[in-house]
């Protein structure tokens, strides 16, 4: 199981103090964070895109490239990569670039984004969301695995022999998750190509996540990639620990208070209550952090928003420490207990090469009928037994 | 015997409310008629001043809470709907909209709706037809043709002269009575997670 961060890259000010980071004190943050992701034993790194301020994160594989350049572990991923306004060839071309320089370190989760006038201002239509967001994956796809490629759609100029460079590290592309809140669509795109379903999770109450990835699980069972247990499922989660409960009730609330998105609206107790927001001693966040596992059964990644709501660097930096000595290694042990091998892990560049090669070796052999699943490094799970 | 879920929805704010007496004689008048063709019907009443903050909660962060989600399910999955609002400002009062609002833009596709407005004179009446009745067709449900107005004088009037709250009442309930009998919303599966049956 993967264990990690997910920023959304917001300049907020400490409502504590009144003082507000510049963008350039940001952006270091934020590539601070991921070396101390990468120092405190913690697997991912992910950030956000956005392209309207008070965000900073618009150039994700530059953010990606210069934090692969200084890390040597941790997989570096986005939430969310914008699937509907991005030029379908040009997250090609850049992610297999990442892909390189990071030694494969790289996967990213798709999304179709949150702020409505970012579609005009990449010349898009929001009422077309979902079937630019399918038909711009169903190219992106065909660019990785397809040399020479000639298409024409809907949404976006024609191509005419057109070869995506580079290609993907050893031909292999990165693993994609499908991020969504609400849209089963986008579960059931997820689904139908083997990919992985990330619920972000912390907005929305567990009964949701649960009909969500409930779903996304059966029809990841029904397309032939596996059984429903074996679909590939992330989750947000949001903490703020101390080593004493109320201490940290007491030093979060005006972050929660001010914070975007929720703040001025439900009380810290109604929300910690209604989402998977926790916030008290380490203990707490790992008794709660097992409770998901009872609503979308054993899953493979789970990231947790940290750096947000104006949350100074020093505190945020103290937060990872407690996660990476406290909190992740209890987890990694408790996940493990009666999680059954048939249960994947989380694709990694390892083992889609692995899996790309087994698949290779299968068919010099010329033994037809390989399980269903292959196609998406699922095949070392060995899905329906076969 | 054939049974029907009607669901009410009041934004008085005072306690008591003549908003919510107006909902309930509607309601009541409703129930009558549809049990006179052996119709039974289970009324649920939502008082919106009771999940006001809820609504607000709704509005900053996307969700809603238990309480309100409850509320909603009644609401989108009754056969009918009776929705009665006091008119502030020329219009439905915001805490009455914002119900509406934070519901789901297809939940109330094809629902009978019974409209109704309480305010002080008789003056502020055409807010029913120029604020309640196109909201819900923006909705897509189906407004019964007779929306019912009470300004306070109402409350006391008996004048023979002119039509009286009871008869006007009366007239709407049927009219609502008449679409909810032939309603099966209540019967009908609407979450878009739910997986046919294998």
């Amino acid at each position: 199981m993967q264990f990690g961060i997910f920023t959304v890259g917001d300049i907020t000010t400490d409502p504590t103090t009144g003082r507000t980071p510049t963008e350039h004190e940001r952006i270091t943050a934020m590539v601070t964070i991921a070396r101390k992701v990468e120092e405190v034993g913690l697997d991912v790194f992910a950030t956000g895109e956005h392209h309207n301020p008070p965000f900073v994160p618009s150039s994700p594989t530059t953010l990606l490239g210069y934090i692969a350049a200084q890390t040597e572990r941790i997989v570096l991923s986005t939430a969310t990569t914008l699937i509907t306004t991005n030029d379908p060839v040009k997250i090609a071309e850049d992610y297999a670039m990442l892909q390189h320089l990071a030694e494969g370190r790289v996967d990213l989760t798709l999304g179709r984004g949150n702020t409505g006038p970012v579609y005009p201002w990449f010349g898009q239509d929001i009422r077309q969301g979902i079937p630019l967001a399918l038909e711009h994956y169903a190219l992106l796809r065909r660019l990785w695995r397809e040399d020479i490629v000639d298409w024409s759609g809907e949404f976006r100029t024609p191509l005419q022999g057109f070869q995506s460079t580079p290609r993907p590290l050893d031909g292999v592309p990165p693993f994609v998750w499908h991020g969504s809140i609400r849209t089963p669509e986008v579960a059931e795109q997820a689904a139908f190509y083997g990919d992985g379903f990330f619920s972000n999770h912390i907005f929305w109450p567990a009964s949701h996540t649960a009909k969500m990835v409930g779903y996304y699980r059966q029809r990841f069972e029904h397309h032939g990639h596996g059984t429903a247990a074996q679909a590939i499922v992330g989750l947000g989660g949001q903490v703020f620990m101390r080593k004493n409960s109320q201490d940290a009730v007491n030093e979060f609330r005006p972050y929660f208070n001010n914070a975007p998105v929720y703040g001025h609206g439900p009380s810290l107790e109604e929300f910690t209550e209604q989402t998977p927001l926790t916030v008290g001693s380490p203990q707490e966040i790992i008794d709660r952090t097992l409770g998901f596992r009872d609503y979308v059964g054993d899953y493979q990644r789970q990231l947790w928003l940290m750096d947000h709501a104006g949350l100074p660097l020093k505190v945020v930096l103290e937060q990872l420490d407690l996660l990476g000595e406290e909190v992740v290694p209890v987890l990694r042990a408790e996940f493990a207990k009666n999680r059954p091998a048939t249960v994947p892990d989380a694709p990694t560049h390892a083992s889609l090469r692995a899996a790309a090669d087994a698949r290779a070796i299968a068919k010099t052999a010329v033994r037809p009928g390989s399980p269903a699943g292959a196609a998406f490094g699922l095949a070392a799970s060995n899905p329906k037994g076969a | 015997m054939t049974t029907r879920r009607l669901a009410v929805v009041s934004a008085g704010l005072s306690r008591p409310s003549s908003t919510r007496m107006l909902a309930d004689k509607l309601a009541a008048a409703t129930v009558a008629r549809l049990a006179e063709n052996g119709i039974e019907t289970t009324v649920e009443t939502i008082e919106l001043r009771d999940i006001a903050r809820d609504v607000m909660n709704n509005m900053l962060t996307g969700f809603p809470s238990p309480t309100l989600d409850a509320a909603i399910e009644a609401v989108t999955g009754a056969d009918g709907l009776i929705a009665v609002t006091p008119i502030f400002t020329g219009s439905y009062s915001g805490l009455f909209k914002s119900f509406f609002d934070v519901l789901d833009n297809q939940s109330l596709t094809d629902m009978p709706v019974l409209i109704g407005a309480t305010a002080g004179t008789a003056r502020h009446s055409l807010a029913l037809d120029h604020a309640l009745r196109p909201m819900f067709t923006y909705l897509h449900s189906v407004v019964a043709p007779t929306a019912v107005f009470a300004a306070s004088e109402d409350w006391g009037s008996g004048d023979r002269r002119v039509k009286t709250l009871p008869d006007r009442i009366d007239r709407a309930a049927g009219e609502l009575a008449a679409l909810v009998a032939v309603s099966d919303r209540s019967a009908t599966v609407r979450d878009p997670f739910a997986l046919a049956a294998v």
